[in-house]
């Protein structure tokens, strides 16, 4: 395998919000934006962890989670997701989301212990994206959970009251074609 | 000095808070150690810590009158400060340490009472004359009637929970075919919140300012104000930025409505540290809206700009001494404005983000003051709130003030947890906020984005990613960033997230 890493030379890095980055491998200390050159330093100490040192300032970093080629970044307390992808994965993955289809049911799941006060959703009730479907209690504060897709309700796993754990799926959705 | 030890009814940072001030005065404190936090930072200021990790009851021990009693005898306290949240506003808590010859720190059950109860409170104010948005009498006994009083009032109007607060029981109805499902939605909530269906409609303010007034009170009868609040920023009515005093009030309004603000008081025969909150509309005509009965989150704006400390007040007020600060004494200087740093997910709605602060680093200017309960280790637990931090900045007038809070939110280093720091960076560049022209809608109506990123940031993080891509798939040596392995995948907040791009 190893002449197949050096024979990659460069990198998608692709965001969530469909933006392309492109990156050399082996990839250099230091980015291009428009006719200057500035230094990147991923940086370690006790007191603040990781950093990114950049024009002189320093950006805490994390990584929140990593799955084969998806990583999720904190970068100075806001997260970015991407995928990564070599030349030849990303050619791939355009053909694979031309042919492939679409999920079709999507688990609304509790992001934390808590109690639900309120099921707003409706067996058979059309959702649309960003809907909220249930309200849950946690840490004192009432947070609505939203549908993230557009579609029909399909089942309702929960009513008022109940105590649920983190995870747990609450709703059902059928995702609209 | 009649006040040896004070048993602090809570925890995080406002236990934090009285610790330090009880210990300038010499007195004592009592702790206590749960088993949900049995290594929280606020024990480490007590002079007593009592042990209750072996309670496996379900209720917090801060909410159970009868176990804080017994433990305030138990540990030989001779007051309580209940802090805010939890009892602090549970007249039966109050009227049960008299009892037991221990010495509230707060006013009297009875004016707890009064205040707490909305349609109480509304009638009182009504007696004194002060200025209230058009309301129901009391209390709605059924739709119909709400319907017949919506109608007399004129849309919009809301519905208020008579024991409610936090927004809980709230609902604002805007046309009249909605008026009878909403009371029926706003009184089963209050009952499921409040164990009290009690209900009572208000003529809705549009877009105002929220703007409090801070009071203190003795018991011998002297009551004064330390100027205003101004607490607009808010989201489903939880108050996330705080500065004191207003631009939108000059000396002859902060003179009446702060001389409003010492009468109502006056009705119920107030003592020690309280608020009196106000809506403010366009036409500067203001509304009284509650009183709160207890030391606020927002306090140390007030002692900042006065110089005035609130909780020694309070102690002082409950110990029987007479207020010596008189109204002319009061001075305001300087402006200040307080972020609340929780461990919310800003990407994400504002949605909870419990979990152990990994690296914590504050600012130490000296015009910043950091209030906190938390330190590197500590652990935001999901059973209690998501504050982390209150950053408090003064400077001597907005302008200057502005401009060291975006300083120093860019000290504040977090790590571990997702912040509210990117929304305060946000707003502390949005013109309607640095204006002061915004409303109690602001966060509703006038933001495309909650948060604030810098250009490159996204290409820095991307960067980033495609080192570690590089590092774990095509080499080997590698500085690892802080990763968060407890983690899992959360399709939710992810969903979220990108819904927002």
């Amino acid at each position: 395998m190893g002449n197949e890493k050096t024979k990659i030379k460069k990198l998608y890095a692709l965001s969530s919000g469909n933006r392309k980055y492109i990156f050399s491998n082996p990839l250099r200390e230091n980015i291009k934006i428009g006719n200057r050159k500035y230094e990147v330093k991923l940086k370690q100490d006790d007191k603040f962890g990781t950093y990114i040192l950049w024009k002189n300032r320093k950006y805490p970093v994390e990584v929140v989670r990593s799955r084969q080629n998806r990583y999720e970044i904190l970068f100075n307390d806001i997260s970015y997701t991407f995928t990564i992808e070599t030349p030849f994965g990303y050619k791939r993955m355009r053909v694979l989301s031309r042919q492939k289809g679409r999920k079709e049911k999507e688990l609304v799941k509790s992001p934390m212990p808590g109690k639900i006060v309120d099921v707003l959703a409706r067996e058979g009730n059309q959702v649309l994206k960003g809907e909220p479907v249930v309200i849950l209690e946690a840490m004192k504060m009432q947070n609505e959970i939203q549908s993230p897709v557009n579609g029909t309700v399909i089942k309702i796993n929960t009513k008022p009251g109940v105590i649920v754990n983190k995870d747990d799926v609450l709703v059902e959705i059928k995702v609209e074609a | 000095m009649k006040i040896k030890r004070i048993l602090i009814a809570n925890r995080g940072e406002i236990a934090v808070r009285i610790m330090k001030t009880a210990r300038k005065m010499n007195i004592e404190t009592v702790a206590i150690k749960t088993s949900v936090e049995p290594s929280a930072m606020y024990l480490s200021y007590a002079d007593v810590i009592y042990d209750n990790t072996e309670d496996e009851s379900e209720i917090p021990v801060f909410l159970d009158i009868d176990k804080l009693i017994g433990i305030a005898l138990k540990t030989g306290a001779d007051a309580v400060h209940p802090g805010y949240g939890f009892l602090a506003e549970n007249a039966y808590f109050a009227d049960k340490c008299l009892d037991n010859n221990i010495e509230f720190i707060g006013p009297s059950p009875d004016a707890i009472y009064k205040m707490g109860n909305k349609t109480i409170a509304r009638k009182i104010a009504l007696s004194s004359n002060i200025p209230m948005a058009m309301g129901s009498q009391g209390n709605i006994s059924n739709e119909e009637e709400a319907v017949k009083i919506a109608a007399k009032i004129g849309y919009p109007i809301i519905i208020k929970a008579a024991s409610g607060g936090g927004g809980r029981g709230m609902r604002i109805v805007r046309k009249p075919e909605d008026m009878e499902k909403m009371f029926i939605i706003a009184s089963k909530e209050a009952e499921k919140a409040f164990n009290d269906p009690s209900v009572f409609i208000e003529k809705y303010i549009e877009n105002p300012k929220h703007i409090e007034f801070q009071i203190l009170g003795d018991k011998k009868g002297n009551i004064i104000h330390l100027g205003e609040r101004e607490c607009s920023i808010q989201r489903k009515h939880q108050k996330l930025l705080e500065e004191a005093p207003s631009c939108a009030l000059d000396d002859r309004l902060r003179e009446e409505m702060g001389s409003m603000a010492v009468k109502i008081a006056r009705a119920v025969g107030y003592y020690s540290a309280g608020t009196v909150e106000f809506l403010l509309d366009s036409d500067k005509k203001y509304y009284f809206m509650e009183m709160n009965t207890r030391i606020q989150v927002e306090h140390p704006v007030t002692e900042e700009i006065t110089g005035i400390d609130l909780i020694e007040q309070q102690i002082r007020i409950a110990n029987g001494e007479e207020l010596k600060i008189k109204q002319k004494d009061v001075k305001i200087k300087g402006w200040a404005i307080e972020c609340r740093i929780n461990a919310e997910d800003v990407q994400a709605g504002f949605a909870p983000d419990p979990g152990r602060i990994e690296k914590l680093s504050l600012p130490d200017d000296e015009y910043v003051r950091v209030d906190t309960g938390v330190t590197s280790g500590s652990a935001i637990v999901s059973s209690y709130d998501s504050m982390i931090a209150k950053l408090i900045v003064r400077g001597s007038d907005r302008r200057d003030a502005l401009k060291k809070c975006k300083l120093a939110l860019d000290k504040v280093w977090i790590k571990g947890v997702k912040t509210t720091l990117p929304f305060f960076r946000m707003l502390m560049r949005h013109p309607k906020f640095t204006s002061g022209l915004f409303t109690t809608s602001f966060i509703e109506k006038d933001l495309d984005q909650y948060y604030h990123n810098s250009e490159y940031e996204e290409l820095l993080a991307a960067w980033l990613a495609t080192k570690l891509f590089i590092e774990e798939n095509l080499t080997d040596d590698s500085i690892k960033p802080d990763f968060r392995e407890s983690r899992e995948i959360d399709p939710w907040l992810l969903n979220k997230r990108i819904s927002q791009f």
